[in-house]
């Protein structure tokens, strides 16, 4: 059940029989694909409806994207699916590499296996609502859309530590998002609040047992991106995100050992064709569970492929 | 040791303020510019005035008749016609001693088929050929973005 979707629309976004051949987006402005498959910047969704489909035409877009920090690696690949540069479907599939949570084990006996990874899937829908981010240079209008992210997180052998802290394996974000292209600046902008309840973005699950927070909130995420030329973009990001696991951690004892903090990163995103983007990043994701990385923020390269029709 | 640092801090500040003040005065003596154009007079010299204009729009015409997604929407249009009438409208928006007198753009593609795609498609002509006339992307965005409003114009098909 949670391979179908990814399976079926990958194949779709691949083959590609509904993308047409001479789709009409500009250059880079269908932003590249985030890591949770929407199009983006590559930690938070933008306005912007992926591929290289506009008004009346259908598009795809596959990408993968490979981070690794001091303790952790995430690889992410997936799809997405685009109609009338209005309606955007995507899934993608995250691999994070919690090795280091074997350290937990010296904490209680959590029986969590070496080497263990978190998987998660991640199904995205977004709806553009108004406006136009690139045409309408004459106002401050931005594009707007809602979208939502379902997600489903596979911990392994760290279920028994998301029951220990009360964690959810399933989820659905909703967010808001406003990107504006100030065209005679070349500068592109974007907000998005999103409601969550996601610990790092899921891949710790959702929520947290008292005293943490276990109810949703809104967090701002917002990304800052110049185009140096017409294929080649710089930027910055950051992603506020909820801390709920911290409180229920301290209250165990722990400390801040499971303090999370902001996720930011610079980016520079090069399109050497339509169908080609490459995205190369430093991202710094503050702590992830300090309590096993003797408090080290977790920072590292990010590297990231899209093809799009 | 104190009042040298003391004093030292007060020279910063009295040295900043009078930067401030020197900065500052002959802006507040200059009066405010007459209603500003649609762009700054510099976009019309970045395009090089009437002349770079000119060979700019020659080669973006030339780019639109024969570009294999939007070439037949010209197949009825006079291209010397169409020269003049952008000629003077990229003259005119970016600040050029020209007046466009061509008709209206929403009644010139009302009866045409144009979507999105072939909008964009335009766009990258129009990049193209600023390209070719080595007009700096900082510059060409100035003028795309005084051009893309008319999107609302020409495009009929959504």
């Amino acid at each position: 059940m949670q391979y179908k979707p990814l399976s079926l629309l990958a194949a779709l976004a691949l083959a590609s029989p509904l993308a047409q051949a001479d789709t009409g987006k500009l250059l880079l402005t269908g932003g590249v694909s985030s890591i949770t498959g929407t199009a983006g910047g590559g930690i938070t969704p933008w306005a912007v409806i992926g591929s290289n489909a506009t008004e009346g035409e259908w598009g795809a877009s596959a990408f993968t994207t490979r981070a690794v920090t001091q303790d952790y690696a995430l690889t992410s690949y997936g799809a997405a699916l685009a109609w009338n540069e209005r309606v955007e479907l995507s899934v993608a599939r995250q691999d994070f590499d919690a090795g280091a949570a074997v350290a937990l084990n010296g904490i209680a006996p959590f029986g969590v296996q070496p080497g263990q990874h978190i998987r998660m899937d991640v199904l995205g829908l977004k709806l553009r609502v108004a406006g136009d981010a690139v045409l309408d240079a004459d106002t401050w209008m931005p594009q707007i859309a809602v979208g939502l992210e379902h997600k489903r997180v596979r911990p392994g052998s760290l279920q028994s530590v998301f029951d220990f802290l009360g964690a959810d394996t399933q989820s659905t974000d909703f967010y808001v998002s406003a990107t504006k292209l100030v065209l005679d600046k070349g500068l592109l902008l974007n907000a998005t609040l999103r409601s969550t309840r996601a610990n790092q973005n899921g891949l710790l699950g959702f929520g947290a047992g008292a005293p943490g927070r276990n109810s949703r909130s809104l967090q701002p995420e917002f990304s800052v991106a110049w185009l140096l030329r017409r294929d080649l973009a710089i930027g910055v990001e950051v992603r506020f995100k909820p801390d709920n696991l911290q409180a229920t951690g301290r209250a165990a004892g722990l400390g801040s050992a499971l303090r999370e903090d902001a996720w930011k990163d610079v980016f520079i995103a090069w399109a050497p064709t339509k169908n080609l983007s490459l995205t190369l990043a430093w991202a710094d994701l503050g702590r992830v569970v300090p309590g096993i990385t003797n408090g080290r923020r977790q920072s590292g390269a990010y590297l990231s492929a899209q093809v799009a029709f | 040791m104190k009042n040298t640092t003391a004093l030292y801090c007060a020279l910063l500040l009295a040295g900043a303020s009078l930067t401030g003040v020197h900065a500052q005065t002959p802006a507040a003596g200059s009066k405010p510019t007459v209603a500003a154009p649609l762009a700054p007079a510099d976009l019309y010299a970045a395009l090089g005035e009437k002349a770079g204009i000119v060979r700019l729009v020659d080669d973006f015409v030339e780019r639109l008749v024969r570009h294999p997604r939007i070439g037949s929407q010209f197949k009825d249009t006079k291209p010397a016609a169409l020269k003049e009438g952008l000629v003077d409208q990229f003259c005119q928006l970016s600040g050029g001693p020209c007046v466009y007198e061509g008709p209206d753009m929403a009644e010139l593609h009302a009866d045409m088929d144009i979507n999105k795609g072939d909008f964009n498609a335009l766009v990258e002509a129009l990049q193209a050929a600023m390209d070719a006339q080595g007009i700096a992307f900082a510059q060409q965005n100035r003028l795309l973005a005084l051009l893309a409003p008319m999107h609302r114009d020409i495009i009929t098909v959504h």
